[in-house]
């Protein structure tokens, strides 16, 4: 039915959409993964893998990350710029702990890995910042 | 006669003068006698208080030793466990430590390798604390001689919501103190 102020709801409702299109520019679901090994209290390897997701992930985004964003909807380019934080903020979600250590006649050698098993995340890309979190 | 009569008068006051002074004699004796055992009942009961002294020094000692001992035990050495109640949150604080590689490139890689390190150490510990580990243990002999012991210990967990309270690196070490809050609900199946 047509409104008596001629096409105002539509046009209201048109609006709102473009705006919330202009501000998520580039939203992307990616999944991520990351492991890293210690051998005898020192760094032995590590390993972030992103890749974007082929098939679209379920679940609802849980804690969120906010990051500045300079690069044009390149996630890896933007995690590498802010990896302290990302790093930081991958620790808080669920990461495995598997530790083994073995003492053959009095001397100690030991292995920790820990591993944020692949996870799907949807990022946001808008003009200055991102937003990143994890779907479950 | 008279001098009869002179003598025994003289002999009678002379015996009667003896048994006087020795009267006089065991009456001094006796007063003696009372004020050593009076003065040895005092010294034993000066002995008897010091003795109960004595023992209550040495009860004294025995519970600053006691004290002492308690509060040169480490932090987390707990006689009784703490056990998580289904209304209550445990805090739980750890210190994880990581050493830089010797191949580096700059003192800033060198810290950041060793605090990841120190990271995975202190998430290796809240596992410990809050899951346990699982220990075995083989030993070898041969020829009534220990010729190989071992012992594996491992630890399986995951861990979520820890928090870096502190990082301090000096002289190529890195310390991460950790903390995490754990409730009853986290463990529900």
């Amino acid at each position: 039915m047509r409104s008596r102020d001629g096409n105002r709801n539509f046009s209201l409702r048109l609006c709102s959409v473009i705006l919330f299109s202009s501000l998520a520019l580039n939203a992307g679901e990616y999944l991520i993964s990351y492991r890293y090994v210690v051998k005898n209290a020192t760094l032995f390897n590590e390993k972030l893998h992103i890749s974007k997701a082929m098939k679209p992930c379920s679940g609802e985004p849980q804690r969120e990350l906010i990051l500045e964003n300079s690069t044009d909807g390149n996630l890896k380019k933007l995690i590498s710029q802010n990896s302290d934080e990302f790093l930081e903020y991958i620790h808080k979600l669920d990461l495995h702990v598997q530790h083994e250590e073995q003492t053959t006649n009095l001397q100690n050698k030991f292995t920790t890995i820990l591993t944020m098993k692949t996870t799907c995340f949807k990022v946001d890309f808008n003009d200055n910042f991102a937003i990143i979190a994890p779907l479950k | 006669m008279k001098y009869t009569m002179l003598l025994v008068a003289l002999l009678s006051a002379s015996s009667l003068f003896g048994a006087n002074q020795v009267q006089t004699v065991d009456t001094k004796a006796n007063t003696e006698l009372a004020q050593a055992k009076a003065e040895a009942a005092q010294a034993k009961a000066e002995a008897a208080q010091a003795k109960t002294e004595a023992t209550i020094a040495k009860e004294q000692l025995a519970q600053a030793d006691i004290a002492l001992e308690n509060a040169t035990k480490p932090a987390g050495a707990i006689d009784v466990e703490e056990v998580l109640q289904e209304n209550a949150t445990m805090h739980i604080s750890v210190t994880g430590q990581g050493v830089a590689p010797m191949n580096t490139s700059s003192p800033a890689q060198a810290y950041a390798l060793a605090k990841r390190a120190a990271i995975a150490d202190a998430y290796r510990a809240i596992a410990e604390k809050v899951k346990g580990v699982r220990i075995d243990g083989q030993d070898l002999i041969k020829n009534m001689m220990v010729k190989r012991s071992t012992i594996r210990t491992s630890v399986k967990a995951m861990v979520r919501n820890a928090n870096i309270v502190e990082t301090t690196f000096k002289e190529g070490l890195c310390e991460v103190e950790m903390e995490i809050v754990i409730s009853h609900s986290d463990f529900a199946q």
